[in-house]
C-alpha cells in the first residue's frame, strides 16, 4: 500500500459506521412524518425538552422544530428562513430557531421542504421561555390546539409544589391527548413506552460515556449528529436498537484503541448548542489542532438521571422539571465540573449563543467558577447557533488557535 | 401641595429615583428592590420594607459587562451595573420574579456577585389563569412569605398583610380613578404628568403615594379641562425608564391618553380580595390579572386588553416601547401590529437601550411617526 492508501485506510478505520444507520433512521422518520400530513394520523410539533412519551403512546408523530432548525442551519439554509420571519416583523433578536421555523412554516423552505403541518402543539418551557412565545405564534398561525407543559425554574432541590404541579400537568396532558385523538390512555402500554424511552436514554448515556477513554472514539461533532434519534424518537424500539448498535461500535473502537482523531493531544469540553452551519469547519480545525471535544453540555442534556421504574410517571415528570437549562447556576456549575473530571478535559470552550439566553447568560460566571474549581482555562466564542450573519469566522478561528496553543501538554 | 408641585416632584423622581432612594436610606428606611410587577409588594411592605422598583438607568456600563453579554436587555445590564458599582448600598436586598430567561439568570448572577443581606426568588407559573397553576402559585407565595419571615426572624401576622393589601388596593383604585378622570376629561392632565404621578409610587411609602394621589385628584377634579388639540396616542410595551419618550411626544404635540405598560395601566389591573387568607388572595390576583407578554395568555388576554384600551381611549396611533433583546415582548409585536392594522391604527416600535440612549434619535423616529399619523 502506498502512503495515500494507508491514509485512506486509516481514515476509513476511524470513520463512525453508525452514522449511515442514523441517516437511514432519520430519513425514514421524516418521510413518514411528511407522509402523515394527508392521513388521519396526527402530527404534533413539540419542543426538544418536552415529554414525548405520551405522544408515542397515543400514536401521534412527534416532530421537532428545533431539530429541523439544526438541520436547516447545518444546510446553510436557516438565514433565508429567518429573513422570511423578519419580513413579517419578527425581530432579529429573537431565537433563530424560532425565526427559521416560522419562516419555514410560511414558505415550506429548507432542505426537506418544511415540516408536515401540525395537528397539535406541545410546548414545554423547561429549556427556555422563548418556546412558549414561539408556540403561541404557531398556534395562531396553524390554528391548532396548544398544550403548555409548564416547568417552573428549579433552584436547589426540586420542591414538592413544583413536583405536584408537574404531575397535575402530566395528567392534564394525557386528557388533552385523549381528547385530540379520541383514544383512551392505557397505563400498561404507556409504561412500555416510558421503559423504552428510559432504555434509550441509558444507552445514549453509555454511548457518551465511551468518550471517557483515551483516545476518544468520537468528538462532540459526532454526538451532535448521533443525538437526533434520542431527541426525536425516544420511546420507540427502533431507537433502542439503534443506540445498541452505536454502543457496540463504540465499545469495539475503545477496545481496539480507535480514536476519532489521528492524534489526540488535548481534550476539551463544549458548552451550549453547536454552531450548526460551522460544524464542518470547526471539526476540521479542532482535528488539525489535535484537540478533541470529548464531552458537551448539550447532548448530555438527554441523559436524565434518576428515572425510577417503580414510579415511572412521577419520576418522568420530575426528570422533565430538572433538565440542565432549568436549574440554577450553581447546579449547572456542578454538572460541568463533574463532566470535566469524569472526561478528564484540559479546558472548556463555551459558545455564547445570542439566540439562547437561558443557555448563555451566566456563562461568564460559569466559566470563572469552572476555572476556579478545576484549574482549567476557558474560551468564550460569540456566535449564534443558526444565524450565521452574526458569525465572524476569522476571529473565531484565531481565538481557538490561540487558546489551544496556550494549553499545557 | 398644588397639582403643579406634585407633578414636578414626581417628574423629578422619575428622572432620577436613585438619589432620592439613597436619601430614604439615610433616613433609616429599609428597602427591598424589585423589578417585575408580579412581585408581591404587599408582603414585602408588611414585613417593614419599602418595595422599590429598579427600572434601569441611562448610564455607561462599567461592571456588568463581565457578567452579562451585550445581547441582554439593558434593564438587567444597567441594574446589575449599579449594584456592582456599589451605588445601591442602601438596599437591604432584592426580589427576583421569574419573568423571563434573563431575569432567571440575573437572579443567580446578582446573588453570587453582590452582598446584599436579603435575596428573594419567586418562581411563577406561566400558565396564569388556569386551574392547574393556582395551587402551585399559592404554595410558592407561602414559601416566599416564609423566606421573608425567616429573614425577619419572626412570623408575620395575616392581619398585617391584610392591612397592606388594603393599602395597595386603595392605591390601585386611586390610580384607576386618575385614568378614568383622564378618559372622561381629555386635556385635564397630560400623559407625561399623569404617568409620572403613577410611576413615582415605586419609590415612596405607599400611604404617602396614596395621599399624594388623593391631593392630585382633588386638585384635578376642580379643574376645567383645556382643549389642547394634541394627537391622542397610546404607549404599550414594558417600562419607560425615563420620562423622555412622553416628553418628546408632548413636544411633538401628541399626548399619551392611555397606556399598556407595566409601569402604568397593567400594573394596577385587578384587586386583591380583602379579608381572607392574604397569601391566597395575593396569589389569586396575580393569577387573574391581565397577563404580561412573559406569561401565557390568561383570563383576559393581553392582546384583547390592548385593543380594548385603544378603542376606549380613542388613540390614533400606538407606540410600542420595549427593551432591545426582550424576547417576550418582541415575539408579540407582529401579532399586535397586525391587529392594530386591521383597525387602521398605525403603530411604531421603539427599542430602548439605556447604555446608548439617544434622545435625538428617539425624536426623529417619533417625528416621522407623527407625520404619518397626521398624514402630512
Ligand atoms: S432560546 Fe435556546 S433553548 Fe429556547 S428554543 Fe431557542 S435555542 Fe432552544
Ligand atoms: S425587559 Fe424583557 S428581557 Fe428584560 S427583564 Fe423585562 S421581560 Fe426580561
Amino acid at each position: 500500500m502506498n502512503d495515500n492508501g494507508k491514509m485512506d485506510a486509516d481514515k476509513e478505520r476511524r470513520k463512525i459506521k453508525s452514522a449511515a444507520a442514523m441517516r437511514e433512521l432519520m430519513t425514514k422518520y421524516y418521510m413518514e412524518a411528511k407522509a402523515a400530513e394527508d392521513t388521519n394520523r396526527p402530527v404534533a410539533w413539540i419542543t426538544s425538552g418536552g415529554p414525548v412519551e405520551p405522544l408515542i403512546h397515543f400514536d401521534i408523530i412527534p416532530v421537532y422544530p428545533e431539530n429541523h432548525g439544526a438541520m436547516c442551519g447545518a444546510a446553510h439554509m436557516n438565514v433565508e428562513l429567518c429573513e422570511v420571519a423578519e419580513s413579517k416583523g419578527f425581530s432579529r433578536d429573537v431565537c433563530s430557531y424560532a425565526r427559521g421555523d416560522i419562516g419555514s412554516a410560511i414558505t415550506k423552505g429548507g432542505p426537506i421542504g418544511g415540516l408536515p403541518r401540525p395537528d397539535l402543539l406541545v410546548c414545554c418551557n423547561n429549556i427556555c421561555n422563548t418556546v412558549f412565545k414561539w408556540y403561541e405564534e404557531l398556534a395562531r398561525y396553524f390554528d391548532v390546539p396548544l398544550f403548555i407543559y409548564d416547568t417552573p425554574f428549579v433552584r436547589g432541590d426540586l420542591p414538592e409544589h413544583i413536583a405536584k404541579y408537574s404531575m397535575r400537568q402530566m395528567e392534564e396532558y394525557f386528557s388533552f391527548l385523549e381528547r385530540v385523538t379520541g383514544r383512551e390512555f392505557d397505563e400498561g402500554s404507556f409504561l412500555e413506552v416510558a421503559a423504552k424511552s428510559l432504555q434509550a436514554i441509558n444507552l445514549w448515556s453509555e454511548v457518551l460515556d465511551c468518550n471517557r477513554s483515551r483516545p476518544a472514539p468520537m468528538t462532540c461533532f459526532d454526538c451532535f449528529i448521533l443525538m437526533a434519534p434520542i431527541v426525536t424518537l425516544r420511546g420507540t424500539q427502533e431507537v433502542v436498537d439503534f443506540y445498541q448498535g452505536v454502543l457496540e461500535e463504540m465499545h469495539s473502537r475503545v477496545e481496539e484503541g480507535i480514536g476519532i482523531l489521528p492524534f489526540e493531544r488535548h481534550r476539551l469540553l463544549w458548552d451550549n448548542i453547536p454552531i450548526w452551519y460551522e460544524m464542518r469547519n470547526l471539526g476540521k480545525l479542532f482535528m488539525e489542532l489535535e484537540s478533541c471535544l470529548v464531552v458537551d453540555t448539550y447532548t448530555t442534556a438527554w441523559t436524565f438521571e434518576g428515572v425510577d421504574v417503580e414510579r415511572p410517571i412521577e419520576s418522568l415528570a420530575e426528570a422533565y422539571a430538572e433538565v440542565y437549562l432549568n436549574i440554577n447556576l450553581e447546579r449547572m456549575t456542578d454538572t460541568i465540573v463533574n463532566l470535566a473530571e469524569r472526561f478528564e478535559v484540559d479546558g472548556m470552550v463555551l459558545h455564547s449563543n445570542r439566540s439562547c439566553k437561558p443557555y448563555s447568560l451566566g456563562q461568564y460566571d460559569l466559566a470563572r467558577e469552572f476555572t476556579r474549581r478545576t484549574g482549567h482555562p476557558t474560551l468564550i466564542l460569540e456566535a449564534d447557533h443558526t444565524d450565521s450573519r452574526w458569525y465572524n469566522r476569522g476571529e473565531v478561528e484565531t481565538r481557538i488557535r490561540d487558546f489551544v496553543e496556550n494549553l499545557l501538554d | 401641595m398644588d397639582t403643579q408641585s406634585i407633578v414636578d416632584k414626581c417628574l423629578e423622581l422619575w428622572r432620577d429615583p436613585y438619589d432620592h432612594l439613597a436619601d430614604l436610606g439615610l433616613r433609616g428606611e429599609r428597602m427591598i428592590a424589585f423589578f417585575c410587577t408580579y412581585t408581591p409588594e404587599e408582603i414585602i411592605y408588611a414585613a417593614g420594607f419599602i418595595p422599590v422598583r429598579l427600572m434601569g438607568a441611562v448610564r455607561t456600563i462599567t461592571h456588568a459587562d463581565a457578567h452579562l453579554q451585550a445581547y441582554c436587555c439593558s434593564l438587567a445590564r444597567t441594574d446589575l451595573d449599579m449594584a456592582l458599582a456599589g451605588e445601591l448600598h442602601y438596599l437591604e436586598g432584592a426580589v427576583f420574579v421569574q419573568t423571563c430567561d434573563t431575569m432567571q439568570r440575573l437572579s443567580d448572577i446578582w446573588r453570587r456577585n453582590t452582598d446584599f443581606k436579603f435575596h428573594g426568588d419567586l418562581v411563577l407559573p406561566i400558565r396564569m389563569g388556569e386551574e392547574t397553576s393556582l395551587p402551585f402559585l399559592e404554595e410558592e407565595l407561602r414559601r416566599f412569605r416564609g423566606a421573608i419571615e425567616e429573614y425577619l426572624g419572626e412570623p408575620m401576622y395575616d392581619d398585617t398583610i391584610n392591612q397592606n393589601i388594603y393599602i395597595y388596593n386603595r392605591n390601585r383604585k386611586l390610580i384607576e380613578r386618575l385614568y378614568r378622570l383622564r378618559a372622561n376629561n381629555p386635556g385635564i392632565i397630560d400623559g407625561l404628568a399623569a404617568t409620572a404621578c403613577v410611576v413615582a409610587g415605586f419609590w415612596m411609602r405607599r400611604e404617602e403615594h396614596n395621599q399624594m394621589l388623593q391631593e392630585l385628584l382633588k386638585g384635578l377634579e376642580g379643574t376645567e379641562p383645556v382643549e389642547d388639540g394634541r394627537t391622542p396616542l397610546l404607549v404599550g410595551g414594558s417600562v419607560c425608564s425615563t420620562p423622555d419618550l412622553m416628553e418628546l411626544l408632548l413636544e411633538l404635540d401628541a399626548d399619551v391618553v392611555d397606556d399598556d405598560l407595566c409601569c402604568g395601566h397593567r400594573y394596577i389591573d385587578a384587586m386583591v380580595q380583602e379579608g381572607g387568607d392574604p397569601v391566597e388572595a395575593i396569589a389569586e390576583r396575580m393569577w387573574r390579572r391581565v397577563n404580561c407578554p412573559a406569561k401565557h395568555q390568561c383570563r383576559e388576554d393581553h392582546a384583547d386588553f390592548l385593543m380594548h384600551r385603544v378603542e376606549e381611549s380613542g388613540a390614533r396611533g400606538v407606540v410600542f416601547f420595549l427593551q432591545s433583546f426582550c424576547e417576550p415582548h418582541l415575539f408579540d409585536i407582529p401579532y399586535l401590529k397586525g391587529l392594530l392594522q386591521e383597525r387602521d391604527i398605525p403603530s411604531l416600535v421603539l427599542e430602548s437601550e439605556l447604555q446608548s440612549f439617544s434622545r435625538g434619535q428617539l425624536r426623529t423616529r417619533l417625528q416621522a411617526f407623527m407625520e404619518t399619523i397626521r398624514g402630512v
